[in-house]
């Protein structure tokens, strides 16, 4: 495949493990683009990439796409399903349409931009890392966020941001409830441009307002009475 | 006239002095206790419960120190490209990094390695140390995703799904604050100094049919080279292994609930799960029921001490055990040296369960450098050598006595039930009764 720019690789007559291992010969023998034809939805195309390459992906993806991989771009003409983006270290994948549950789920790094709408969960478990939602998220998106930044443009769900340790998240529309232990904060200098910027990058449209939410610390610790508690208990 | 003649106490029965001391600490606290190690519980069903029926006239013995016994396992033979080889039926269950300090890591390395059996990165990712000392390192996947990333996941030779563990099925990691150095939190991208509350459920997949998808994930980032077995707290355990069949996976863990934890909420440590045996039983025949029990590996860990309990466990239908705390012992765990600091946690060895407080004398459940200083690696490795070297004589002396020249040829014909519990629950039969009514029901 060497001197290859752009490869293109129909899905329709392959088993995932021949998909896959195209992919990564392409990307060992250096070629920057793929075209990935007739995903028809299916689950785990392009997981375990580890060397730079472009995925284009023609249509709707299953689960896991461009999971577990590092250093890859992918666009998704389509919707994705559970997971896409899954612990991604770094990179960018961007779906032109909506991603089922769990969206960037503990991504390590890079980006995850959704331009429609995010199911339940988006973002859980975000460690590092961007995602973007240019609709709205469905319910416990950013549990448990570890780092990084989530931005959605529309509303949220209920027990947005639940338990989060530490990072941020941008909110444009409402949250039917904010999970535990994360408050409102006012916006440091150059933040919210910040923000802006990266939306205009993606050609999503900015809402009007974005809150600023983050951790308010008090869940990383149990109170006095807990310490007493572990320390004591037998 | 005055005797000398005192009353013992009169205690409740249900107002026991343990009943008060814990409903007065939480009246106190406002929370429920957190401890480490595993369920207070004394009365469970075990293994102590069967008796092996060695050779007589009717089957012959092997010789002991003459006669092989082969202890050897192999989890994904036929189906995996490198399939992991066990020297013995035997495997060091996960314990993170952070739960136990990196000098513990190394000592149980190393010992696996001495012994040709594996151990486990438990959660919190792979730690390079762990990597260095030991030749087979299962990495577990689980819920927190802690740590992971697809390089250490090609680095390792089995991957383990973390769905749950024995000592709190259906419950989330606990790694309290002062055991979160700057180190552990790095490795996690934590702040250091948190308590963390690691989520309980995977955050990517729900059920059977994504297990399978997600099963699926794991073997193309691994080219289907290493097997995968899924780990859950045993509880619903038929189900479990339907669910685990369909997913395909080399080899089911069960954990019973006398699995041990670095930190656990008390009253989930003696009111989840069921027992070890009862799982064995339960997973045997489910595994039978689906046609895979020649195929899929059954591991099971929970309380099993020593090759006694390792070579039922075995008869009964398992493959490998699963050690976590007795290895931990073999360390030095609860051993009477630095004997004010057990003071000062109000405990003593013997007694002791403050994983949790990340102020283990003995330095094994600590990241503080002084109190890791005091756990010598060469000597805690060779110790848990030792130990896994004397239970694997003690599980083949089972065999060979037995007439059985494999482990794995132990089966419920080499068992008796010493109770009526026990009967029940495994199929084995009552002694006495040599699997029948008893002798005079015939008159």
């Amino acid at each position: 495949m060497e001197n290859v720019e752009t490869l293109t690789l129909d899905c329709s007559d392959k088993p995932t493990r021949e998909i896959n291992n195209i992919i990564r010969q392409a990307a060992d023998d250096g070629v920057a683009a793929i075209e990935i034809l007739n995903t028809q939805a299916r689950h785990n195309i392009g997981v375990g990439i580890l060397k730079p390459i472009h995925l284009i992906y023609r249509g709707h993806v299953g689960y896991y796409t461009v999971g577990l991989c590092d250093g890859v771009t992918a666009e998704i003409h389509g919707s994705s399903g559970w997971g896409v983006g899954d612990n991604l270290l770094t990179g960018e994948v961007v779906v032109e349409g909506n991603a089922a549950s769990s969206a960037a789920p503990s991504l390590r790094g890079g980006r995850v931009v959704v331009k429609g709408s995010g199911g339940p969960r988006t973002a859980v478990y975000l460690k590092s890392g961007e995602v973007i939602v240019g609709g709205d998220a469905g319910y416990m998106s950013g549990f448990m966020m570890q780092n990084g930044r989530l931005i959605i443009c529309g509303n949220a769900a209920k027990g947005l941001g639940d338990s989060m340790y530490q990072g941020q998240i941008w909110l444009g529309g409402e949250a039917d409830e904010i999970g535990s232990g994360i408050e409102q904060t006012d916006p440091e200098t150059g933040e919210l441009e910040d923000v802006l910027a990266t939306l205009e990058r993606f050609k999503i449209k900015a809402p009007k307002t974005l809150k600023k939410l983050q951790s308010d610390k008090s869940l990383w610790n149990f109170n006095k009475h807990d310490f007493a508690a572990w320390k004591d208990a037998l | 006239m005055t005797s000398d003649f005192k009353r013992p106490p009169a205690y409740s029965g249900v107002w026991h002095p343990d009943a008060i001391e814990e409903i007065q600490e939480k009246a106190e606290l406002g929370r429920y206790q957190i401890r480490g190690q595993a369920t207070k519980r004394h009365s469970l069903p075990n293994f102590d419960d069967l008796v092996f029926t060695p050779a007589g006239l009717s089957r012959m013995p092997l010789e002991g120190y003459r006669e092989r016994c082969d202890t050897q396992v192999v989890i994904g033979e036929g189906r995996v490209s490198r399939p992991l080889v066990l020297e013995r039926p035997i495997m060091i269950a996960g314990m993170s990094f952070g739960a136990l300090s990196v000098n513990a890591k190394r000592a149980l390395g190393m010992a696996a390695t001495n012994c040709g059996i594996s151990t486990c990165t438990g959660e919190g990712g792979m730690h390079p140390e762990e990597r260095e000392h030991s030749t087979k390192l299962v990495m577990q996947y689980l819920p927190s995703r802690y740590g992971m990333n697809p390089y250490d996941l090609q680095k390792a030779d089995m991957i383990e799904i973390g769905a749950g563990q024995g000592a709190k099925p259906g419950t989330g990691g606990v790694l309290l604050g002062l055991k979160m150095s700057e180190e552990v939190a790095r490795m996690r991208d934590l702040p250091p100094g948190v308590d963390q509350r690691s989520g309980c459920r995977h955050p990517d997949w729900m059920g059977a049919d994504d297990l399978y998808m997600k099963l699926e994930q794991i073997r193309e980032v691994t080219n289907y080279e290493v097997p995968i077995s899924i780990k859950v707290g045993a509880a619903r355990i038929a189900n479990d292994v339907r669910i685990a069949c369909k997913a395909d996976v080399d080899a089911i863990v069960f954990d019973g609930m006398e699995g041990g934890t670095a930190a656990s909420p008390a009253i989930q440590l003696d009111h989840a799960g069921i027992p070890t045996i009862a799982a064995i039983a339960e997973a045997v025949e489910a595994l039978h029921d689906m046609g895979k029990q020649n195929e899929i590996k059954l591991i099971v860990g929970g309380g099993i001490k020593n090759g006694a309990d390792a070579a039922k466990a075995i008869a009964l239908g398992a493959d490998i055990v699963y050690l976590g705390t007795a290895p931990m012992i073999a360390l030095n765990c609860h051993a009477p040296i630095y004997l004010e600091d057990y003071e000062r946690l109000g405990t003593t060895p013997y007694e002791c369960q403050h994983c949790h407080t990340g102020l283990c004398p003995v330095g094994i459940t600590t990241q503080l450098p002084k109190l890791m200083a005091r756990l010598d690696v060469d000597k805690a490795a060779e110790r848990v050598t030792n130990y896994l070297n004397a239970m694997t004589m003690e599980i083949q002396l089972f065999a060979r006595s037995c007439g059985k020249n494999k482990v794995s040829d132990l089966d419920p014909n080499d068992l008796r039930s010493l109770t009526h519990d026990v009967a029940m629950m495994t199929g084995i039969p009552m002694v006495g009764l040599n699997g029948r009514k008893p002798w005079w029901q015939k008159f």
